[in-house]
């Protein structure tokens, strides 16, 4: 076996992890959508990041 | 190359049909670096292994320049656009200093760090594919631990920019950087430049710049593989409402939203789909399974869980933490780098044991 074998298994993974959430979850609604950028727009930084510390943001 | 490129055009395309033109931008950004990292052959964990182990600063002296010219970019624009755009800001605790070592040595058991191994996965690489799951188990478990740990231990948040303001953030940044560049020529052996690290380093600054413009905040990994786990715990009954960590509002919002709309899930797929594009040709002469026994893939999941758990209470891994953290004027980004670096060492001496024992089995 090839290393592409790897390769389909990983994107494979990626489907599946979004076809799991479309169906189980609640899918994006594009009317919903913030600005294309951040920057410059009124809709800014999710704050879903990893340096989040809740309960020591002060 | 034209049917690959065809196919990612495509996908963007709908992205931003059923979803929204950020979400689609984002994947874009994750698909180039996933493709940049893979084809120049870049990360953190290798280079931070070839420095210990052969005296090579290569590698290291183009993540440090990536790293500053990030910080040059991003520090002023935080500052500019307060409340829009945010930094990778975190606190300094014991336990966040003992998850960086813990991370820096786990890496190097597997050579893939946050982003490593979702490139090592996604081109192809069998122990990144057997760490994987465990990484995002890992994460979630670790946002489980983060209460505990922020409550048991002081947790102190120091931002330079805030401390010291924009310019003086900056100054201090770079001058941390250069220092670090200055020590490690030192201990190198021969040249540290590599045209192709610098190039490679160059592109990934100007995407981690990119992707503030765009998502308002720097690039991570960790929270988006936590996501991941934690939705497929949803599924199988876990209710995060018991929960502190995703009882939060940006948590709970994050955990009922999509993943087509999480910043940080939509670059990890892209990293996986963009080291697949970059490595799809040449797989096909490079075997899949590796010369090594069997529990070697067992010792890798366990150092997959080992990086999710402790990214998670390091607050970032190499990316979000390290990277992200310094780029940002975090206090923490730089306790990350030394506790990290130490882990490293310990890492690269038990993989090269163990790994020798591995390959013996194996023949």
């Amino acid at each position: 076996m090839t290393r592409r074998v790897g390769i389909i298994t990983a994107v494979s993974a990626v489907i599946f992890i979004v076809v799991f959430d479309w169906l189980l979850g609640t899918p994006p609604d594009p009317y919903r959508a913030p600005d294309p950028m951040a920057f410059g727009s009124n809709s800014g930084a999710s704050g879903a990041i990893c340096s989040f510390a809740p309960g020591a943001e002060e | 190359m034209v049917t690959r490129t065809s196919l990612v055009i495509i996908l963007l395309l709908t992205l931003a049909i059923i979803a929204g033109v950020r979400f689609s931008l984002l994947l874009g950004l994750g698909i180039t670096i996933g493709f940049i990292l893979e084809r120049y052959g870049f990360g953190f964990a290798g280079p931070w292994r070839r420095l210990i182990r052969d005296r090579d600063a290569q590698g290291i002296t183009a993540q440090l320049i990536a790293i500053g010219l990030t910080a040059l970019a991003i520090q002023p624009l935080i500052a500019y656009a307060p409340g829009t755009l945010i930094g990778a800001i975190a606190p300094v605790s014991f336990t966040m200093i003992i998850a960086a070592a813990v991370f820096g040595l786990s890496m190097q058991m597997i050579l893939g760090c946050g982003s490593g191994t979702l490139v090592n996965a996604g081109s192809g690489n069998l122990l990144a594919l057997a760490a994987l799951p465990f990484f995002c188990l890992g994460s979630f478990l670790g946002s489980l631990l983060i209460p505990f740990a922020i409550q048991s231990t002081p947790h102190i948040p120091l931002s330079l920019t805030k401390l010291l303001g924009v310019e003086q953030s900056v100054v201090i940044t770079l001058a941390g950087l250069l220092i670090i560049g200055l020590v490690v020529r030192g201990f190198s052996q021969g040249s540290i430049w590599n045209r192709r690290f610098l190039t490679a380093a160059i592109l990934l600054a100007a995407l981690a710049i990119l992707h503030v413009l765009i998502a308002g905040q720097p690039w991570g990994v960790v929270y988006g593989l936590g996501l991941w786990a934690a939705k497929a715990a949803q599924g199988i009954g876990w209710d995060p409402n018991t929960a502190q960590f995703w009882v939060h509002p940006i948590n709970a919002s994050a955990l009922k939203g999509s993943i087509l709309t999480d910043t940080t899930s939509l670059t990890n797929i892209g990293l996986v789909m963009g080291a697949a594009v970059a490595a799809w040709i040449d797989s096909v002469n490079r075997p899949f399974e590796q010369p090594i026994a069997i529990w070697y893939y067992l010792i890798a999941a366990l150092f997959g869980l080992l990086l999710g758990i402790s990214s998670r209470l390091a607050f970032g891994c190499n990316v979000g933490g390290l990277f992200s953290g310094i780029a940002s004027g975090s206090v923490h980004g730089w306790a990350w780098l030394v506790a990290g670096f130490i882990g490293s060492i310990a890492g690269v001496y038990l993989r090269d044991k163990l790994w020798l024992l591995a390959s013996r089995e194996a023949k």
